[in-house]
């Protein structure tokens, strides 16, 4: 084997991973917000809002991703009437899928990290006069976000490893070009080189995760 | 005229009524300890001064302006100008783990009161020295030990410049030779002739630094005035059982 062979697979997959690095960043900065406000949907008092955003996470959680991509992006076309209207670029229809998907997990992993904070939080910042708004944003939500670290980290490297699902949509990326390669090929090398450029990602993500909760540890 | 004045204050938790007609008032100046069983609302009634729980009857007053005058609430922001009269020091601290000692003590100023920078950090370097932390102000709570915290907790309340400190059990989370530092900054604080109610279960402090006790139990005042008289000579059965238990 060639390191002029090597060279001529792993120039494509790089080229593909740009398209998971970009769905991983499009993902992750829209669905955080995103979920910190289903979070605060759910958590709302108007029981209406609060029961549509249980209903949406409980959707979006017990149904595969794969299916959400398949049914966003060949599912909604069909739907007669306005069907025509929903036929997306293939690469922002997964966006689209990757971002509702996850948001309801961040929500879920955000009411968790609301849940630990003790009761007493609330009640120091009540006596010292604080408002509800620099209750939430000074108190509440800088010990949130460091109580939900660990899992946020956890969730993002599932996502990178999810972008790999891109390929039932049919949009080139790393794995697309790998498996292009082993069946022209035949050979089982261009695997091994995904593997690898996956195991580069989740782990430079990884160290980046371990950095910011060691910044953040509050001792 | 007393700075604060309670009145037919009652409390329930369903069927289960938790402060029936509490009435006594605390003078300017005043160290009140409150004493009495777990359970006997003593932290409740504290707790309901500072508008933590809701009462379901009677009268506060602090200072001039009425909380909850003949069950009915004041208007929100009335209500926070009025406890915002006092100062309140929890049982578990409650300090903000994220942020350091100095950090806990100049946010709420810098957030709720108009001062400037230097008087917040002036007043905050004045307290870290009477607390005796002054090395640990860049420390974090979880690296301060339970006695460090209350002080802290304490000095965070002060920041705020109260009328009134409130103090809910400072010392039942501590281990016992930590109790002593928090109450000694306690003990200060009443010779400063800062107003006080102290709910606990230190008798020695009671006796010592209150000059009224109030005895609590099952949602009533049983007995109160000066330690010398309720402490070492109560009048009421369910008293003398108490302290017998709590001397033993």
């Amino acid at each position: 084997m060639s390191f002029d062979y090597f060279v001529s697979i792993l120039m494509p997959m790089l080229e593909g991973a740009k398209m998971t690095i970009l769905l991983f960043f499009v993902s992750i900065i829209v669905s955080i917000p995103l979920g910190f406000l289903l979070t605060l949907a759910v958590r709302s008092r108007f029981k209406p809002l609060s029961w549509l955003a249980q209903a949406y996470i409980y959707v979006l959680r017990g149904t595969p991703l794969l299916l959400q991509l398949l049914f966003i992006c060949f599912g909604l076309p069909m739907i007669p009437g306005i069907g025509e209207y929903l036929v997306l670029d293939r690469f922002v229809a997964a966006c689209l899928g990757f971002i509702l998907n996850y948001a309801a997990y961040f929500a879920e992993i955000f009411r968790g990290g609301l849940l630990a904070i003790d009761k007493g939080q609330y009640e120091a910042a009540q006596v010292l006069g604080f408002n509800r708004w620099q209750m939430t944003t000074r108190i509440i939500l800088p010990q949130m976000f460091r109580i939900a670290l660990p899992a946020v980290a956890n969730e993002s490297v599932t996502l990178v490893k999810d972008t790999a699902l891109l390929y039932a949509v049919a949009v080139p990326e790393l794995l697309h070009y790998a498996e292009t390669a082993v069946n022209r090929d035949f050979t089982i090398f261009p695997f091994v080189v995904a593997g690898v450029i996956y195991l580069l990602m989740t782990l430079i993500l990884t160290l980046i995760f371990k950095w910011v909760e060691r910044r953040f540890t509050f001792e | 005229m007393a700075i604060i004045e309670v009145s037919n204050l009652k409390k329930s938790y369903g069927n289960l009524e938790v402060l029936k007609q509490i009435t006594f008032d605390v003078n300017k100046n005043d160290v009140v300890a409150v004493i009495g069983p777990s359970g006997s609302g003593k932290s409740t009634m504290l707790r309901s001064l500072v508008h933590l729980e809701k009462i379901d009857g009677g009268s506060v007053r602090v200072g001039n302006d009425y909380l909850v005058k003949d069950g009915a609430y004041a208007k929100p922001q009335e209500i926070k100008t009025i406890t915002s009269k006092m100062g309140m020091v929890f049982q578990h601290f409650n300090l903000f783990p994220h942020l350091t000692v100095r950090e806990n003590l100049e946010l709420a100023p810098k957030l709720v009161k108009k001062e400037t920078a230097a008087e917040i950090s002036k007043r905050s370097t004045e307290l870290l020295g009477k607390i005796g932390l002054t090395d640990r102000a860049s420390a974090y709570p979880s690296n301060l030990s339970g006695g460090q915290k209350q002080r802290v907790a304490i000095a965070r309340a002060l920041m705020m410049n109260p009328d009134i400190m409130l103090f809910d059990e400072p010392t039942s989370a501590l281990d016992p030779e930590l109790t002593g530092e928090v109450l000694q900054v306690m003990k200060s604080l009443a010779e400063e002739h800062m107003t006080m109610i102290v709910v606990t279960h230190e008798m020695g402090f009671a006796m010592e630094v209150a000059n009224r006790v109030i005895f609590m139990d099952n949602g009533e005042i049983i007995e109160s005035g000066h330690p010398s008289e309720v402490l070492s000579n109560p009048q009421h059965e369910r008293t003398k059982a108490f302290l017998n238990r709590s001397l033993k």
